[in-house]
């Protein structure tokens, strides 16, 4: 702790007259300032990527990689803060990612105005506890408003769904394929969530990224894609109707032993033998294989033993059978669950009730890049579905924030399987909660009204960056916010693309409530962490 | 709001000064290639770390030697490659016009307008401006006749080495290579695979000298002078393993203990192999490719056969004279029996392989394939660093003349679609009252960077050429009588405006609609960044914390 903290502990030293107790609290107010200000310039970090119009930050990595983000979570992750007060906030902005998905820009600038009216109320002397508890009723009475202005949310109604993650994709890096990247994050999550739709585990989607092409050739394919490709070595099929599929997990190989061995030949005749035998091993393999009916073959990598050899890759397509190698083995499960298929881990396990079937795997080629695609994959109806999404883009950058980018959208249809309620965007929320806390505070006696006066006020910090970061006068823009919200016009928010307030409900941005709870809840709770810390030990 | 006090472990730049380095990255960048566009560009020399030099005229290539550090600068030199392997020609034109619209992009900045209204009004006008090129400027051609396609070819040609006096010649080459290699076995129409073109350089004779030749030549001599130096009709089979002493696997160990036997034990060696070679022999081959190798004792068995064998051909080879031939290539000769065999089914035919000879090496030809009929451009030129870049612009040519097989739209090329746009930009903005207005109108501005740096290229006074230009277009637009006009580009060798779709200069329209948008998107993608967090290298701060 060097900077203000080291200075603020001269300042206890000079004023040693005035006795041990005060000499503490300055300590406690310096580390405190200290700790505020070091979260607060990382909330200011991310402020102007906030929005649809937010601008994005280039981070070159200790490799020298570049990488240009909007999302808010990436940014701090990657930008390796020191201090440990900043380094909460980078925790918040993943917890954000983790309950919400999206959001992480968001919960971080709040955190960051909470912070400094925090500091405001400091300075005049109010006791931290009494911060925190009044921030603590500030949030409740939030949550409140919140829920009164949501509106419920059909999930049958998929162009609500749709509007929901356009309005999370449209302050990406992607969003001119918003229209595109949308309804795919919305069919991918509804077509996990099970009948019941009582939630989605986004780890039944996966998400194959390729170089090649734009973005624009995304696709949604309901089965399995594999990002591995087809072996075609020796000529063997690439393309495979009526598919049974078999997952193993042992090699068509030579054997080896555990142990260090060699196999000693005395005789010119053995030689032909051992040859021989090689081939006849691999060929009882395959046979073995074929006779279950299998047609397509997965193999799981092996650092031990070659997975397949030319001669087993040979043998494999001259009885047409598929094989497709390098399958990882955390892939293992997502296969199996997908195929409905059993992995089979040695070949005496072998049969015919473990493979999976599909009308169709063929293996598809976009310049120089190839994946295997599994289509018509029959299932039963009890078992959890998957999809699969092929994300394409023209570089490796503009790949990596397209998949963060779907998350995300993913991510908000998740929110509102999870709870079905819907916000309008564009700061409308924001706004409103702010203004009804401003209402309530009049209300609240002593600390209490003041403080919670100053967080309404500090959420305004949303609706003033997204003006700001739009290029619209942010003073303006606010005052007529907080006019029409005041007159009760609810819905009223910042419509960016107009450059004007309007009413954001008609203009069909909206936001899952979930969102913006979870976005409130965890940065109050950040900060009344923050406020409760008087001291920082530094350990080795 | 300062963001003072941020302790990041490394450096961090924001606000105007993050941009206005990445905008002088990318200038500098564009600095470099400005040079070089034009059929009067000059050309770049560049050598690497090794020594190697490479004398070139593709942008592409200069940008892909330069090994950019600048993280900005790598965004403007990924994207510009996105374009090469898109479109394969233009990528000169992506990095000037991107560099040209962020530096204008930055000015307005500066003059406070805020960078998402610069943003905007660039994209608006990026949409605007493929729109018009769609419906307005491109010419679709129903029957694609040969002359409009040696045309494109030239005008890529134009720019290049190949340029001068051999462009007539050479853009007949690239048309008849890309025809050469049309299929039409998928559904989706008639695919022209460039990846089977085969190009074979060889040094000495001018570069006027290179020819198309009818069938495939084979860099790779026979495996032994007894071989027959040609067989017809040619039975050729494709192995893709060793023909050497059959060799133990690993694992294996040979233990004797009577002398006598390592003869036994070598001839044994020998005798696999033999009888592989027997075994394919004996299925009708003589010719026989393999990838691998072939020991000098197995060559008596081809010479005995006479069949002709080569050794260490490249897989690339292989794929190609299999698609020809109708041969597939066989990795392993192992039954479903268990024992070895090969299949005369396998085998690809053609009419007739021989050994010629071109310059000092001795090359294979195989004539009249059965499948397929395929072609060989043989370039020649006085060094290797010529014949590189001949490579090099020919390959741009056939990927231009596969752009217009496939799209049917031409435009007019030397600078006539960037006038033509510029001027309906210009108009395009005024009819707008927000504050996108001014982007739009530096962007038509941004557009006539391609026209002025052909014109300085070119040794004419760009600032007249240009502004004739402008004139002409302007009347194009405004006059509906005269609207063949707005074909009109320069005529460079001239210093004159001219009609250039008339004079044969045109473009594939897909080509110069993906310029517009990879530069535009190049240049967004640089102006969204606001903020550059440069890290320290992790070895660093393990001997900081020390």
């Amino acid at each position: 702790m060097d900077g203000p903290a080291s200075v603020a502990r001269g300042n206890g030293m000079s004023k040693e007259s005035d006795g041990f107790l005060s000499r503490v609290s300055e300590r406690a107010k310096s580390t405190r300032l200290g700790n505020i200000t070091a979260a607060r310039s990382v909330a200011d970090a991310v402020r102007t990527s906030l929005g649809p119009r937010g601008m994005d930050k280039m981070v070159q990595t200790e490799t020298g990689d570049v990488l240009v983000t909007n999302d808010g979570a990436t940014i701090l992750e990657k930008m390796n803060v020191q201090h440990p007060a900043a380094k909460t906030l980078v925790q918040l902005s993943k917890a954000q990612d983790i309950e919400a998905g999206d959001g992480t820009t968001s919960v971080v600038v709040i955190c960051g105005a909470l912070l400094e009216a925090s500091l405001e109320l400091l300075e005049i002397g109010i006791h931290p506890t009494i911060i925190s508890e009044c921030f603590q009723i500030g949030l409740d009475k939030s949550l409140g408003v919140l829920e009164s202005m949501s509106t419920p949310v059909d999930l049958e109604n998929r162009e609500e769904l749709v509007r929901a993650a356009s309005t999370s994709l449209n302050s990406k890096v992607v969003a001119q394929h918003a229209s595109l990247l949308a309804p795919l994050s919305v069919d991918a999550v509804l077509s996990i969530a099970g009948d019941e739709r009582q939630g989605a585990d986004l780890r039944n989607i996966r998400v194959v990224k390729k170089l090649a092409g734009t973005v624009d050739e995304t696709e949604l394919i309901p089965g399995l894609l594999l990002n591995q490709t087809a072996e075609s070595g020796a000529s063997g099929p690439t393309r495979i109707e009526k598919a049974k599929i078999a997952l193993i997990q042992f090699q068509l190989s030579p054997p080896k032993t555990d142990m260090e061995n060699s196999v000693v030949v005395q005789d010119y005749a053995a030689m032909d033998r051992i040859l021989k035998e090689e081939r006849t091993y691999i060929l009882q393999l395959v046979k073995k294989i074929k006779a279950t009916g299998a047609n397509v073959l997965l193999i799981q990598k092996s650092i031990l033993r070659d997975a397949v050899t030319d001669l087993s890759l040979h043998f494999l397509a001259k009885v047409k059978i598929m094989a497709v190698t390098d399958i990882e083995r955390d892939e293992i499960e997502f296969i199996s669950k997908t195929l409905d298929c059993v992995p089979i881990a040695s070949p005496e396990a072998l049969s015919a009730d473990k493979l999976g079937k599909a009308e169709l795997v063929e293996e598809v080629s976009f310049g120089s890049e190839k994946v295997v695609k599994v289509t018509g994959i029959s299932t039963t109806p009890d078992k959890p579905k998957t999809v699969s999404v092929l994300l394409r883009g023209s570089s490796q950058m503009v790949l990596d924030e397209a998949e963060r980018s779907i998350h995300d959208a993913m991510c908000v249809v998740r929110c509102l399987v999870k709870k079905r309620a819907m916000i309008p965007g564009g700061a409308a929320p924001e706004m409103e909660v702010s203004v009804q806390l401003a209402k309530l505070a009049k209300q609240l006696p002593g600390h209490q009204g003041f403080c919670v006066g100053k967080y309404a006020k500090a959420l305004e910090v949303i609706p003033y960056t997204l003006a700001e970061n739009a290029g619209l006068n942010p003073i303006e823009i606010v005052t007529e916010l907080r006019k029409l919200h005041a007159e009760g016009l609810q819905t009223y928010g910042i419509n960016v693309k107009k450059g004007t307030v309007t009413d954001i409900g008609e203009e069909q941005v909206v936001m899952p409530l979930l969102v913006f709870t979870s976005a409130l809840s965890l940065a109050t709770e950040a900060v009344r962490m923050i406020l409760k810390i008087d001291d920082i030990v530094m350990t080795r | 709001m300062a963001s003072q006090g941020l302790s990041v472990d490394g450096e961090r730049q924001h606000g105007q000064d993050v941009r206005t380095a990445n905008v002088t990255a990318c200038v500098a960048i564009s600095n470099i290639v400005k040079s070089s566009l034009g059929p009067v560009g000059l050309d770049k020399m560049l050598v690497d770390q090794v020594g190697d030099v490479t004398v070139t005229n593709d942008g592409a290539t200069i940008l892909k030697l330069l090994e950019v550090e600048h993280p900005a600068a790598k965004l403007l030199v990924e994207l510009a490659e996105q374009q090469d392997e898109e479109v394969g020609d233009g990528t000169t034109s992506v990095v000037i016009l991107a560099a040209e619209l962020l530096r204008r992009a930055n000015e307005l900045v500066r003059s406070r307008i805020h960078p998402t209204t610069v943003i905007a009004g660039y994209r608006l006008a990026m949409r605007e401006a493929c729109k018009y090129i769609k419906s307005t400027l491109a010419t679709p051609i129903d029957k694609l006749g040969r002359e409009a396609l040696v045309n494109a070819a030239k005008t890529s040609l134009s720019s290049k080495i190949l340029g001068s006096a051999e462009s007539d010649l050479f853009a007949n080459i690239a048309v008849d290579a890309v025809m050469a290699t049309k299929s039409s076995k998928k559904e989706d129409g008639e695919m022209y695979p460039l990846s089977s073109i085969h190009m074979l350089k060889a040094q000495g004779k001018s570069a006027s000298e290179s020819q198309i030749m009818q069938g495939y030549v084979l860099n790779a001599p026979r495996a032994s002078q007894s071989m027959p130096t040609s067989v017809s009709p040619a039975k050729i089979a494709l192995l893709g393993f060793d023909l050497r002493r059959a060799k133990m696997k690993m694992g294996v160990t040979v233990t004797l203990n009577n002398p006598e036997e390592i003869n036994k034990i070598q001839e044994k060696e020998i005798d696999l192999t033999a009888l592989r070679i027997q075994t394919v022999l004996n299925a009708g081959a003589n010719v026989i490719f393999t990838t691998k190798g072939i020991d000098d004792s197995a060559l008596k068995y081809f010479s005995g056969g006479n069949a002709i064998a080569c050794r260490r051909v490249t897989m690339k080879d292989m794929r190609r004279i299999a698609r020809a031939t109708g041969a597939t290539l066989q990795l392993n000769m192992a039954d479903l029996n268990g024992d070895e065999s090969f299949d005369p089914s396998m085998l690809g035919h053609a009419e007739e392989v021989y050994e010629d000879k071109i310059r000092d090496d001795t090359v294979m030809m195989i004539k009249g394939p059965k499948v397929q009929p395929i072609n060989t451009v043989l370039l020649r030129g006085p060094n290797e660093m010529m014949c590189d870049e001949m490579q090099r612009s020919l390959i741009d040519a056939t990927s231009v003349v596969k752009r217009m097989l496939d799209s049917n739209m031409v435009v007019a090329g030397g600078g006539a679609i960037e006038a033509a746009v510029s001027t309906h930009l210009e108009n395009f903005a005024t009819m707008l009252g927000s504050r996108e207005q001014l982007a739009i109108a530096e962007f038509a501005e941004a557009l006539l960077v391609i026209p002025k740096t052909l014109a300085v290229n070119a040794a004419k006074d760009a600032t007249d050429l240009v502004a004739k230009l402008r004139a002409v277009h302007s009347l194009a637009q405004s006059d509906p009588t005269k609207i063949s006009l707005s074909k009109c580009g320069l005529d460079l060798a001239e210093g004159a405006v001219r009609n250039n779709f008339n004079a044969g200069v045109i473009e594939p329209a897909v080509g110069k609609i993906k310029v517009i948008q990879f530069a535009t998107e190049a240049a967004l993608t640089v102006l969204r960044i606001d903020d550059l967090i440069k890290l320290n290298k992790k070895e660093n701060t393990g001997e900081a914390l020390e």
